[in-house]
Protein backbone atom coordinates (compact mmCIF):
# COMPACT_ATOMS: atom_id res chain seq x y z
CA UNK A 1 0.00 0.00 0.00
CA UNK A 2 3.04 2.36 0.85
CA UNK A 3 4.18 1.33 -2.29
CA UNK A 4 1.10 2.47 -4.28
CA UNK A 5 1.48 5.50 -2.04
CA UNK A 6 4.48 6.52 -3.16
CA UNK A 7 3.73 5.70 -6.97
CA UNK A 8 0.65 8.06 -6.56
CA UNK A 9 3.00 10.61 -4.82
CA UNK A 10 4.70 10.92 -8.16
CA UNK A 11 2.32 10.90 -10.59
CA UNK A 12 0.12 13.91 -8.98
CA UNK A 13 1.14 17.43 -10.00
CA UNK A 14 2.47 19.64 -7.85
CA UNK A 15 -0.79 21.23 -6.11
CA UNK A 16 -2.74 18.34 -6.81
CA UNK A 17 -5.06 16.30 -4.44
CA UNK A 18 -5.18 12.70 -3.33
CA UNK A 19 -9.02 11.61 -2.59
CA UNK A 20 -9.00 7.97 -0.30
CA UNK A 21 -12.69 7.02 -0.08
CA UNK A 22 -13.82 3.66 1.74
CA UNK A 23 -16.35 2.27 4.51
CA UNK A 24 -15.58 3.25 7.72
CA UNK A 25 -15.62 -0.22 9.53
CA UNK A 26 -14.75 1.38 12.75
CA UNK A 27 -18.36 2.38 12.85
CA UNK A 28 -21.04 0.12 12.67
CA UNK A 29 -23.79 -0.47 9.58
CA UNK A 30 -27.33 -0.30 10.08
CA UNK A 31 -29.93 -2.52 8.47
CA UNK A 32 -33.36 -0.48 8.60
CA UNK A 33 -36.95 -0.72 7.57
CA UNK A 34 -38.25 2.49 5.87
CA UNK A 35 -41.85 3.10 7.32
CA UNK A 36 -43.99 6.25 7.01
CA UNK A 37 -42.49 7.94 9.74
CA UNK A 38 -38.93 7.64 9.07
CA UNK A 39 -36.64 4.20 9.73
CA UNK A 40 -37.07 1.65 11.81
CA UNK A 41 -33.46 -0.42 12.83
CA UNK A 42 -33.63 -3.96 13.38
CA UNK A 43 -30.02 -4.94 12.97
CA UNK A 44 -26.20 -3.92 13.50
CA UNK A 45 -23.86 -5.00 11.13
CA UNK A 46 -20.58 -5.56 12.38
CA UNK A 47 -17.38 -5.92 9.86
CA UNK A 48 -15.40 -9.08 10.15
CA UNK A 49 -12.09 -9.38 11.32
CA UNK A 50 -10.16 -9.98 8.07
CA UNK A 51 -11.64 -6.72 6.77
CA UNK A 52 -11.09 -5.16 10.04
CA UNK A 53 -7.24 -5.61 10.09
CA UNK A 54 -7.29 -4.63 5.74
CA UNK A 55 -9.25 -1.27 6.87
CA UNK A 56 -6.39 -1.02 10.05
CA UNK A 57 -3.32 -1.34 7.68
CA UNK A 58 -4.57 1.30 4.82
CA UNK A 59 -5.13 3.51 7.97
CA UNK A 60 -1.36 2.53 8.83
CA UNK A 61 -0.20 3.33 5.24
CA UNK A 62 -1.83 6.80 5.12
CA UNK A 63 -0.53 7.50 8.63
CA UNK A 64 2.98 6.55 7.48
CA UNK A 65 2.84 8.44 4.20
CA UNK A 66 1.96 11.15 6.19
CA UNK A 67 4.58 11.04 8.79
CA UNK A 68 7.29 10.93 6.31
CA UNK A 69 5.91 13.85 4.84
CA UNK A 70 5.02 12.41 1.03
CA UNK A 71 1.34 13.72 1.74
CA UNK A 72 -0.32 15.82 4.29
CA UNK A 73 -3.88 16.02 4.93
CA UNK A 74 -6.25 18.69 3.60
CA UNK A 75 -9.24 17.75 4.77
CA UNK A 76 -10.59 14.64 6.74
CA UNK A 77 -14.78 13.78 6.94
CA UNK A 78 -17.46 11.06 6.92
CA UNK A 79 -21.17 10.67 5.25
CA UNK A 80 -23.92 8.48 5.56
CA UNK A 81 -25.09 5.62 3.10
CA UNK A 82 -27.90 4.46 2.41
CA UNK A 83 -28.16 0.78 0.18
CA UNK A 84 -31.65 0.55 -0.49
CA UNK A 85 -33.75 -3.30 -1.14
CA UNK A 86 -36.67 -3.22 -2.77
CA UNK A 87 -37.96 -6.06 -0.16
CA UNK A 88 -36.80 -7.74 2.71
CA UNK A 89 -35.44 -11.06 0.55
CA UNK A 90 -33.10 -8.82 -1.86
CA UNK A 91 -31.71 -7.48 1.38
CA UNK A 92 -30.93 -10.89 2.81
CA UNK A 93 -29.08 -12.28 -0.52
CA UNK A 94 -27.18 -8.82 -0.28
CA UNK A 95 -25.96 -10.09 2.88
CA UNK A 96 -25.60 -13.57 2.06
CA UNK A 97 -23.64 -12.45 -0.70
CA UNK A 98 -21.81 -9.75 1.21
CA UNK A 99 -18.64 -11.33 3.46
CA UNK A 100 -17.29 -7.70 5.23
CA UNK A 101 -20.35 -7.65 7.27
CA UNK A 102 -20.89 -10.29 9.89
CA UNK A 103 -23.58 -10.69 12.86
CA UNK A 104 -26.23 -10.67 10.32
CA UNK A 105 -29.62 -9.15 11.03
CA UNK A 106 -32.97 -11.06 11.70
CA UNK A 107 -35.78 -8.99 11.69
CA UNK A 108 -38.07 -10.44 14.70
CA UNK A 109 -41.02 -10.04 14.47
CA UNK A 110 -43.92 -12.54 14.41
CA UNK A 111 -44.36 -14.24 10.33
CA UNK A 112 -48.04 -12.64 9.66
CA UNK A 113 -46.04 -9.34 10.33
CA UNK A 114 -42.98 -9.91 8.41
CA UNK A 115 -45.22 -10.69 5.58
CA UNK A 116 -47.59 -7.76 6.25
CA UNK A 117 -44.16 -5.93 5.40
CA UNK A 118 -41.70 -7.95 2.98
CA UNK A 119 -42.13 -5.40 0.58
CA UNK A 120 -41.25 -2.23 2.33
CA UNK A 121 -38.11 -0.88 1.24
CA UNK A 122 -35.39 -1.64 3.12
CA UNK A 123 -31.84 -0.38 3.94
CA UNK A 124 -28.47 -0.75 5.28
CA UNK A 125 -27.17 2.37 6.39
CA UNK A 126 -23.31 2.55 6.69
CA UNK A 127 -20.50 5.23 7.20
CA UNK A 128 -18.23 5.98 4.49
CA UNK A 129 -15.24 7.99 4.98
CA UNK A 130 -13.49 9.81 2.95
CA UNK A 131 -9.50 12.17 3.41
CA UNK A 132 -7.91 14.71 1.11
CA UNK A 133 -4.72 14.85 0.79
CA UNK A 134 -2.30 16.92 -0.69
CA UNK A 135 1.58 16.14 -2.16
CA UNK A 136 4.75 16.89 -0.85
CA UNK A 137 7.66 18.29 -2.66
CA UNK A 138 10.64 17.06 -0.62
CA UNK A 139 9.68 13.84 1.99
CA UNK A 140 11.28 14.62 5.01
CA UNK A 141 11.92 10.86 6.00
CA UNK A 142 11.34 7.75 4.25
CA UNK A 143 10.21 5.04 7.17
CA UNK A 144 12.65 1.84 6.27
CA UNK A 145 10.05 -1.11 4.97
CA UNK A 146 9.56 -3.87 7.17
CA UNK A 147 11.10 -7.32 6.23
CA UNK A 148 7.69 -9.74 5.15
CA UNK B 1 -23.65 13.70 -14.84
CA UNK B 2 -26.33 12.68 -13.17
CA UNK B 3 -27.87 11.44 -15.84
CA UNK B 4 -24.55 9.25 -16.34
CA UNK B 5 -23.98 7.63 -13.30
CA UNK B 6 -28.26 7.11 -12.58
CA UNK B 7 -27.91 4.70 -15.77
CA UNK B 8 -24.59 3.10 -14.99
CA UNK B 9 -26.10 2.45 -10.99
CA UNK B 10 -28.93 1.26 -12.17
CA UNK B 11 -32.86 1.75 -10.51
CA UNK B 12 -31.08 3.21 -7.58
CA UNK B 13 -33.79 3.77 -4.70
CA UNK B 14 -36.36 1.29 -5.57
CA UNK B 15 -34.44 -2.27 -6.48
CA UNK B 16 -30.68 -3.03 -6.97
CA UNK B 17 -29.10 -6.39 -8.15
CA UNK B 18 -27.65 -8.36 -5.14
CA UNK B 19 -24.08 -7.94 -6.21
CA UNK B 20 -22.86 -4.93 -7.88
CA UNK B 21 -20.83 -1.20 -8.01
CA UNK B 22 -23.88 0.16 -7.61
CA UNK B 23 -24.37 -0.14 -4.23
CA UNK B 24 -21.54 2.26 -3.72
CA UNK B 25 -22.10 5.73 -3.39
CA UNK B 26 -23.39 7.58 -6.48
CA UNK B 27 -20.54 9.34 -8.28
CA UNK B 28 -22.15 13.25 -7.39
CA UNK B 29 -22.82 11.93 -4.13
CA UNK B 30 -19.70 10.94 -3.03
CA UNK B 31 -18.19 13.60 -5.22
CA UNK B 32 -20.79 16.83 -2.80
CA UNK B 33 -19.34 15.24 0.02
CA UNK B 34 -15.19 15.27 -1.15
CA UNK B 35 -15.72 18.96 -2.03
CA UNK B 36 -18.23 19.56 -4.96
CA UNK B 37 -17.78 19.75 -8.75
CA UNK B 38 -15.01 22.27 -8.09
CA UNK B 39 -12.35 19.62 -6.92
CA UNK B 40 -12.78 17.82 -10.17
CA UNK B 41 -13.26 20.50 -12.98
CA UNK B 42 -10.83 20.89 -15.78
CA UNK B 43 -8.56 18.02 -13.83
CA UNK B 44 -6.63 15.54 -15.35
CA UNK B 45 -7.95 12.96 -13.42
CA UNK B 46 -7.01 9.21 -12.06
CA UNK B 47 -9.24 6.58 -10.62
CA UNK B 48 -7.41 3.89 -8.90
CA UNK B 49 -9.07 0.99 -9.09
CA UNK B 50 -11.59 1.81 -11.30
CA UNK B 51 -13.52 -1.68 -11.56
CA UNK B 52 -16.36 -1.37 -13.86
CA UNK B 53 -15.63 2.71 -14.47
CA UNK B 54 -18.83 3.81 -11.95
CA UNK B 55 -16.81 6.93 -10.79
CA UNK B 56 -14.61 7.26 -13.86
CA UNK B 57 -17.22 7.78 -16.24
CA UNK B 58 -19.62 10.00 -13.18
CA UNK B 59 -16.55 12.63 -12.91
CA UNK B 60 -15.65 12.75 -17.06
CA UNK B 61 -18.01 15.40 -17.68
CA UNK B 62 -16.50 17.76 -15.76
CA UNK B 63 -13.21 16.44 -15.82
CA UNK B 64 -10.96 17.59 -18.57
CA UNK B 65 -9.16 14.18 -19.22
CA UNK B 66 -10.21 10.94 -16.81
CA UNK B 67 -7.57 7.44 -16.69
CA UNK B 68 -9.03 4.68 -14.81
CA UNK B 69 -6.46 1.51 -14.01
CA UNK B 70 -7.91 -1.77 -12.29
CA UNK B 71 -5.88 -4.80 -12.22
CA UNK B 72 -9.09 -7.00 -13.25
CA UNK B 73 -9.01 -7.60 -16.89
CA UNK B 74 -12.73 -8.03 -16.97
CA UNK B 75 -13.14 -5.23 -14.96
CA UNK B 76 -11.60 -3.28 -17.92
CA UNK B 77 -13.48 -4.53 -20.09
CA UNK B 78 -16.54 -3.67 -18.01
CA UNK B 79 -15.43 -0.33 -18.30
CA UNK B 80 -14.65 0.32 -22.24
CA UNK B 81 -18.17 -1.04 -22.22
CA UNK B 82 -19.86 1.41 -20.25
CA UNK B 83 -18.27 4.08 -21.26
CA UNK B 84 -18.85 3.28 -25.11
CA UNK B 85 -22.85 2.70 -23.98
CA UNK B 86 -22.60 6.65 -21.65
CA UNK B 87 -21.11 7.88 -25.19
CA UNK B 88 -18.01 9.37 -22.82
CA UNK B 89 -14.84 10.37 -25.03
CA UNK B 90 -12.06 11.73 -22.20
CA UNK B 91 -11.78 8.33 -20.39
CA UNK B 92 -9.02 6.17 -21.22
CA UNK B 93 -8.98 2.61 -19.03
CA UNK B 94 -5.62 0.39 -18.77
CA UNK B 95 -5.27 -3.10 -16.73
CA UNK B 96 -2.42 -2.10 -14.24
CA UNK B 97 -1.21 -2.63 -10.80
CA UNK B 98 -1.17 0.72 -8.37
CA UNK B 99 2.57 -0.17 -7.67
CA UNK B 100 3.74 0.28 -10.96
CA UNK B 101 1.55 3.11 -12.48
CA UNK B 102 2.22 3.07 -16.61
CA UNK B 103 1.91 7.09 -16.29
CA UNK B 104 4.75 9.89 -16.66
CA UNK B 105 5.56 12.50 -13.39
CA UNK B 106 3.01 14.63 -12.19
CA UNK B 107 0.54 13.73 -15.24
CA UNK B 108 -2.63 14.37 -12.56
CA UNK B 109 -4.20 16.64 -10.52
CA UNK B 110 -6.40 14.23 -8.66
CA UNK B 111 -5.87 10.61 -7.55
CA UNK B 112 -8.81 8.68 -6.86
CA UNK B 113 -8.89 5.76 -4.54
CA UNK B 114 -12.51 4.83 -4.09
CA UNK B 115 -13.47 1.93 -2.03
CA UNK B 116 -9.80 0.88 -3.32
CA UNK B 117 -6.98 1.39 -0.15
Amino acid sequence: MVDALGEIHRVLAPGGILVDARPDSRVPAYAERRTPRGSQRFGVLKTNRLELANDRMSDRAIARVVRDGLFKWRRRGRFWHRMPFSSLAELRKYLSEHLRFVHRPEWVVDAPTRRRHANDQFVIRRAVRYELLEPLRRPRYITPTRPG
Amino acid sequence: MRAVATNLAGDVGRNVPAVSSALRPLPHVELREWGGPALVRGKRVLDLGCGDGRLALGVALLATRVDGIDPDPDAIAASKRNARKAGVRNVRFATGAAQHLPYPDASFDLVILSWTL
